[in-house]
C-alpha cells in the first residue's frame, strides 16, 4: 500500500503513459517482459482479427497466414505502440496494411475494389428489392433477421472489398468513422460513402436472398410462402426484434450494444 | 425543410445508428423517430442489418493458429 500511495501522490498532470514508464519497477499490474505483455494484451484480439482476416481474404488458409503475419509485425513493432492508446485499432491498422500490401496482390481473384460501374449496377438491383412502406419495411426487417449466417456471409463476400471492410469495421468491430478512416487511410467522407453503399448493397442482396428462399418479401406480397423458412429464431428473439423504437434508441444510446 | 423532418432524419439515420452524431443532432433524430413510423421502420431495418452482420461474423480462430502465433512470437524473442 505504501508503494501505491506514493504513486498516487505524484502529480497526475502528464499522461498516464509517462507515469507508467517512470513507475515501471513498482507497477506490478504492468508486465515488464515485452513478450508477456504482448501476449496478455494483443493475443485476446486473435479471434476478432481472424474474423476480419476471413472477411478480407475470403478463405481460411490466407486468413490464417494474414493473422500470423499481422502478429509477427505487431510484436516486432510493439515497442512503438504507446501504452494507453487503442491497441485494437493499432492491430487493425497492421492487419489492414498487411492485407492491402501483401495479400490483395496475391489473391487469385482480381482486385475487388470499388468499380463505379459495378457499384451503380449492383446498387440499382439492390435498391429495387428494398421496401418503401412502413409495414413492408417491418416485413423486410423480419426477413433479414431470419436469414442464416451463411447467407449474410455470402452477401458480404460478394460486395466490393472496400465496402465490405468499411461495413465490417463499423458494424462488427464498432470502430468510429474516424478510426476506420485511420485504418483504411481514407478521409472520413469516403468511409461514410463506403459504409452507406456497402450497407445498401447488403440490404438489397439479403432481401433478394430472402425472396429467393420464399421468406415473406415486402414488396412482392408473397405472404403465403412461409413454409420454406428455415431459420426461425426462438420466440423471445422474434419478440425483441419487433420492438422497433426501443431497438433504435438502444442503438443510438450505446455503441457497444449494436456494433 | 419542406417536410416534417424525414429528409434530415433519413439522411442522418446511418450516422445516428453508428452513434456518430453530436448529441443535439441525435436528440433531434430521436424526437423525430418517436413520432414517425416511416423513419423508425427504416432505422429498424438498419439495426436488424447490423445485428445480422454481427451474428454472421462471429469467428473463433483455430487452436492451431493460436499455437502458431504464440510459437512465432517466442521464436522472434529468442533470436533477439
Amino acid at each position: 500500500m505504501a508503494v501505491a500511495a506514493s504513486t498516487l501522490e505524484r502529480p497526475r498532470s502528464r499522461s498516464v503513459r509517462a507515469e507508467h514508464i517512470v513507475d515501471l519497477p513498482v507497477m506490478t499490474t504492468l508486465n515488464t517482459d515485452p513478450r508477456a505483455l504482448f501476449e496478455e494484451q494483443a493475443i485476446p484480439f486473435l479471434d476478432q482479427l481472424y474474423g476480419a482476416a476471413l472477411r478480407m481474404t475470403r478463405n481460411p488458409a490466407d486468413a490464417q497466414d494474414l493473422v500470423q503475419e499481422t502478429f509477427v509485425k505487431a510484436y516486432s513493432a510493439f515497442a512503438q505502440f504507446e501504452q494507453g492508446t487503442n491497441l485494437k485499432a493499432w492491430l487493425y491498422r497492421i492487419l489492414t496494411n498487411t492485407f492491402i500490401n501483401v495479400y490483395r496482390k496475391k489473391q487469385r481473384d482480381p482486385y475487388q475494389g470499388t468499380t463505379s460501374d459495378l457499384e451503380d449496377w449492383q446498387l440499382g438491383n439492390a435498391e429495387s428489392a428494398t421496401a418503401t412502406g412502413t409495414s413492408s419495411r417491418s416485413a423486410e426487417a423480419e426477413a433479414i433477421d431470419h436469414l442464416p449466417d451463411s447467407a449474410v456471409k455470402d452477401a458480404l463476400q460478394s460486395i466490393p472489398e472496400d465496402f465490405r471492410l468499411a461495413v465490417y469495421l463499423a458494424d462488427v468491430e464498432g470502430f468510429s468513422y474516424q478510426e476506420i478512416a485511420d485504418i483504411m487511410k481514407t478521409p472520413v467522407g469516403t468511409v461514410m460513402s463506403r459504409l452507406h453503399r456497402g450497407r445498401r448493397l447488403l440490404r438489397g442482396l439479403l432481401t433478394e436472398y430472402a425472396e429467393g428462399r420464399g421468406i415473406p418479401v415486402p414488396s412482392k406480397e408473397s405472404v403465403g410462402a412461409k413454409s420454406t423458412k428455415t431459420s426461425t429464431p426462438p420466440p423471445a428473439t422474434r419478440a425483441r426484434q419487433k420492438k422497433t423504437t426501443p431497438a433504435g434508441s438502444t442503438a443510438a444510446g450505446s455503441k457497444g450494444s449494436t456494433t | 425543410m419542406t417536410d416534417c423532418g424525414c429528409t434530415k432524419a433519413k439522411a442522418e439515420l446511418e450516422e445516428y445508428l453508428h452513434n456518430e452524431l453530436e448529441s443535439h443532432d441525435a436528440a433531434d433524430i430521436r424526437e423525430h423517430l418517436a413520432g414517425c413510423s416511416d423513419c423508425s421502420s427504416e432505422l429498424h431495418i438498419g439495426v436488424v442489418l447490423t445485428e445480422a452482420v454481427q451474428r454472421a461474423c462471429k469467428e473463433i480462430a483455430p487452436e492451431q493458429l493460436r499455437d502458431q502465433v504464440l510459437f512465432n512470437i517466442r521464436q522472434i524473442q529468442s533470436t533477439h
